[in-house]
C-alpha cells in the first residue's frame, strides 16, 4: 500500500483531520500544488451546497423522526436514499473490483491536476430534496475537482472513472459517514481527493470492524441524512462532532505525530474546539481553509487560528516517513470516524427529543440530559400507574376509556369543562364496534360539534371542545343512576356495562 | 412535542412533516391506550379485588407491554421488555401479555449469564481503578470516562441495552424515549380524566 507515498501520507492525516473541522487547510496545503484556483472554486461550491443543505428541509427528517424513530430508516430511505439505492446498485459491483485501485487513481489524478470542475453544471442540479442535496454536498466535498465524475453516482455510472468508482462506496454507511465527515471539513475539496483512496481502501476494514449489518443500507440512508443535517444543520452537531472529535482527535493527532508540533497542534486543536462551536465556524473553516491554501506560505504562524494548519509540516513529512504506520491508524481512526459520525447523528435527534438540550454540547453533557430524562419518564410512568391505581378501586377504564382517548389530542385540558352539562340528547355516532371503534370514531366524529357552540373551551381546536364535551356527556350518562336520555347510541352492551361497571366504580 | 416541531420547523415541508409526525404520534397513542386498556381489562377478569400495588403493578405492566407492543419487536428494547415480562410474570400478567401482544410468551427462566457478566465487568474496573490512580489525567481522558459512565448508567436505564454497542444504544434510546413521552402523555391524559371523574363524583 505504499505505492503513492504522496497519498498514503495524506491518509492518515487526513484521517485525523478530518474529525476535526478545521483540519481542512492541513489537506489544502498539500494539494496547494494541484491548483489553488480549483481549490477556492471547489470550496466556493462547497459552501453554496452547504447553505442549500442547510435551507433546504435539513431538519425535516429529524422533525419526523423525532417521533416515528420505527419508520425512521423507511421515510429517511424512501425520502432520501433513491439516488443512494442507484449508487449502490451501479457501483458496488465496481467497487468489489477495483477497490485495490482507488487509492491510488485519485493520487494520480491529482498528480496530474486534471480536475477542473464544471462549476456551472452543479448549481442546477441541486433539487429540493434534501436528500439528494445531502448527497451532492457530499460528494462535492468529496472530490471537489471532478464534479463530472461527481455527477456520475447520481445519473450513469461510469465505471472507467476512478471516482464514479469511488463515489460509488455509497453502498455502505460508512462509505456515506466518511463522506459526510470530509464533508463536515467543508475544507478545500482537493484534500479531500486524497482522502477518498484512503476511505476506499479501508472500506473493507471498516467495514469489519462495524457491525451494522442489521441496519443495512436503510440505515445508510438515516445517517446520510442525519450527517448531513449534522454537518451543516444547528450548532449541536457541529459542537457534539467538534467536542468528540477534538478528544479523539487529539489523541489520534497524538499518535501520528511525535513531533515537536504536538504541543502546538492540540493547543490549537482545544481553543478552537472550545470556542468555534457554530455552524458559522464550519463556514468559516472552510473560508480558513480557502485562504489558507492560498496563503500557506508560512503555516506555522498561523497556528494560532486552526491547529491543522499546524500539522501542515508534519504532514508533508509523513509522505515520507510513516506511510506504513499511517495505514494501520488510518483505518483504525477512520473506523472511529465512522463510528463518531453514527453517535453524533443520533445524538441530534436525541437533542430534538429530551427537552431543554438544544444548548448542549458534547456528549457527556447530553449523555447525561438524556439519562435524567429517561429516568424522569420512567418516574412517571411509576408515579401515573400508582395514581391511576389509587383512583381507581377497579381497574375499570371504560367509559373514561372512550372519552380519554379524545384527551390525548386536546393540550391539557379539561380545566373548563367541569361545569358542563352538555346536551343529553347529543348524537353519538353510532357505534356498534367495540370499544376502539369507539375511539376512533370519537377521534373522527363530527357529531360532537354539535355540543361546541354551547362550549367554549380555552383551547380553539374544534377537537378539544368535542371531546370534553363527549367525555362530560358519558359521565354523566354513566353516573346518573337513571338511564341517561342519550342513550341511543351508545351500544347496549357498552352502555349497560359501562353503568354497572362505572356506579361499582366511582 | 409538537409545538418544539413547529417552532423548529419554517418552510412547508418542515410544517407538513411536523403535522405528519403528529398524526403518528396520535396513532400510536391510541394503539398503545387500546392495547393497554386490553390488559386492564384481563386482569380485572381474573380478579375482581385487588391492593392498591397490585393494580398498580398490573397498570404499569399493561402500559409497558402495550408500548411495547407498538413497537411490534422491530426495536430491541421492546424485545427486551416482552422478555422481562415472560421470565418474571405471574399467571394474570402473562395473560394479559400475550393477549396484548397477540402470541404467546415462551417459557423461560431467569439466565445467569447475567451474573458472569456483571463479575467481568467488575474484575475489569478494579484492573483499571489499580493502573490509574494518583494519575492526573487529561481532559480528554476525563471526558471519555464520563462519557463512559454515562453510557454505562444509559445501558442499564434503556431496556436490553445492557447488550448493545454505543451507536445503537442511541438508536434505542432514541426509541425508548419516544415511546416513553407517548405512555406518559397517555396515562397522563387517563388519570387527569379519573381524578376529574373522581371529583365529579365525590361533588354528586
Amino acid at each position: 500500500m505504499d505505492v503513492a507515498g504522496k497519498d498514503a501520507s495524506v491518509e492518515p492525516s487526513n484521517a485525523n483531520d478530518d474529525s476535526l473541522n478545521y483540519h481542512t487547510p492541513n489537506m489544502a496545503a498539500e494539494w496547494q500544488v494541484s491548483g489553488n484556483n480549483l481549490a477556492n472554486t471547489s470550496i466556493g461550491m462547497m459552501s453554496i451546497c452547504n447553505s442549500l443543505m442547510e435551507s433546504s428541509a435539513c431538519s425535516s427528517p429529524s422533525l419526523v423522526d423525532s417521533f416515528c424513530p420505527p419508520v425512521w430508516d423507511h421515510s429517511i430511505n424512501g425520502q432520501n436514499l433513491g439516488y443512494c439505492d442507484v449508487n449502490d446498485a451501479s457501483t458496488s459491483s465496481n467497487l468489489g473490483s477495483v477497490r485495490a485501485d482507488l487509492g491510488w487513481n485519485p493520487t494520480a489524478m491529482l498528480r496530474g491536476g486534471m480536475f477542473m470542475p464544471p462549476v456551472s453544471g452543479m448549481l442546477p442540479n441541486f433539487p429540493a430534496d434534501s436528500g439528494f442535496i445531502e448527497r451532492a454536498a457530499r460528494f462535492s466535498c468529496f472530490s471537489g475537482g471532478n464534479f463530472g465524475e461527481m455527477m456520475n453516482p447520481f445519473g450513469v455510472p461510469d465505471p472507467l472513472n476512478p471516482f464514479s468508482r469511488g463515489l460509488g462506496v455509497v453502498h455502505s454507511q460508512r462509505h456515506e459517514v466518511n463522506v459526510a465527515e470530509l464533508s463536515k471539513e467543508g475544507g478545500p475539496l482537493l484534500g479531500k481527493q486524497g482522502a477518498e483512496g484512503s476511505p476506499f481502501k479501508n472500506e473493507k476494514r471498516s467495514e469489519s470492524i462495524h457491525d451494522e449489518a442489521k441496519q443495512g443500507v436503510g440505515a445508510s440512508g438515516n445517517e446520510s441524512d442525519e450527517a448531513e443535517c449534522s454537518g451543516r444543520g444547528p450548532q449541536e452537531e457541529v459542537d457534539c462532532v467538534t467536542g468528540e472529535s477534538s478528544g479523539k482527535g487529539l489523541g489520534a493527532k497524538k499518535r501520528k505525530r511525535g513531533r515537536g508540533q504536538d504541543a502546538q497542534n492540540e493547543e490549537n486543536n482545544e481553543t478552537p474546539t472550545q470556542s468555534a462551536e457554530t455552524t458559522k465556524d464550519v463556514a468559516e473553516m472552510n473560508q480558513k481553509g480557502d485562504q489558507k491554501t492560498t496563503s500557506n506560505s508560512n503555516p506555522g504562524g498561523k497556528q494560532g487560528k486552526q491547529g491543522s494548519q499546524g500539522s501542515d509540516p508534519p504532514k508533508e513529512d509523513y509522505i515520507h516517513v510513516r506511510a506504513r504506520r499511517g495505514q494501520a491508524t488510518n483505518s483504525h481512526s477512520l473506523a472511529e470516524r465512522v463510528r463518531r459520525e453514527k453517535i453524533s447523528e443520533r445524538m441530534k435527534f436525541l437533542q430534538d427529543l429530551v427537552p431543554g438540550c438544544s444548548k448542549v454540547t458534547g456528549k457527556a453533557v447530553m449523555l447525561d440530559e438524556i439519562i435524567n430524562y429517561v429516568q424522569s419518564l420512567q418516574r412517571q410512568v411509576e408515579f401515573l400507574s400508582m395514581k391511576l391505581a389509587t383512583v381507581n378501586p377497579r381497574l375499570e377504564f371504560n367509559i373514561e376509556g372512550f372519552l380519554t382517548k379524545d384527551m390525548l389530542q386536546s393540550r391539557g385540558g379539561m380545566s373548563s369543562s367541569l361545569g358542563l352539562l352538555p346536551d343529553m340528547t347529543m348524537p353519538f355516532p353510532p357505534i356498534h364496534a367495540p370499544q376502539a371503534g369507539l375511539i376512533q370514531t370519537c377521534l373522527q366524529s363530527n357529531s360532537a360539534e354539535a355540543l361546541r357552540r354551547p362550549v367554549n373551551l380555552q383551547s380553539p381546536s374544534s377537537q378539544v371542545s368535542n371531546w370534553e364535551d363527549e367525555l362530560h356527556n358519558v359521565v354523566h350518562m354513566g353516573f346518573n343512576s337513571t338511564a341517561p336520555p342519550s342513550s341511543q347510541d351508545l351500544s347496549g352492551k357498552r352502555q349497560s356495562q359501562s353503568q354497572s361497571q362505572n356506579r361499582t366504580c366511582w | 412535542m409538537k409545538a418544539r416541531m413547529q417552532s423548529s420547523s419554517s418552510s412547508s415541508s418542515s410544517a407538513a412533516a411536523a403535522a405528519s409526525a403528529a398524526a403518528a404520534a396520535l396513532m400510536v397513542k391510541q394503539e398503545f391506550f387500546e392495547k393497554w386498556i386490553k390488559g386492564l381489562q384481563i386482569y380485572s377478569s381474573f380478579n375482581k379485588e385487588m391492593t392498591v400495588m397490585e393494580r398498580k403493578r398490573a397498570i404499569k405492566l399493561s402500559a409497558d407491554v402495550a408500548i411495547a407492543a407498538t413497537r411490534s419487536a422491530t426495536t430491541r428494547w421492546s424485545r427486551a421488555v416482552v422478555a422481562d415480562v415472560s421470565t418474571s410474570a405471574a399467571g394474570a400478567a402473562r395473560t394479559a401479555a400475550e393477549q396484548i401482544l397477540g402470541r404467546k410468551l415462551a417459557e423461560r427462566r431467569a439466565l445467569a449469564a447475567t451474573c458472569s457478566r456483571r463479575i467481568v465487568r467488575r474484575s475489569r474496573q478494579r484492573r483499571g481503578k489499580a493502573a490509574g490512580r494518583g494519575v492526573v489525567r487529561s481532559s480528554a481522558a476525563i471526558a471519555k470516562k464520563l462519557v463512559r459512565n454515562r453510557t454505562r448508567v444509559l445501558k442499564r436505564l434503556v431496556p436490553g441495552g445492557m447488550k448493545l454497542d454505543e451507536i445503537s444504544l442511541i438508536k434505542e434510546t432514541l426509541d425508548y424515549i419516544a415511546s416513553l413521552q407517548v405512555q406518559v402523555d397517555v396515562m397522563r391524559h387517563l388519570a387527569a380524566a379519573a381524578e376529574r371523574l373522581d371529583h365529579q363524583q365525590i361533588s354528586i
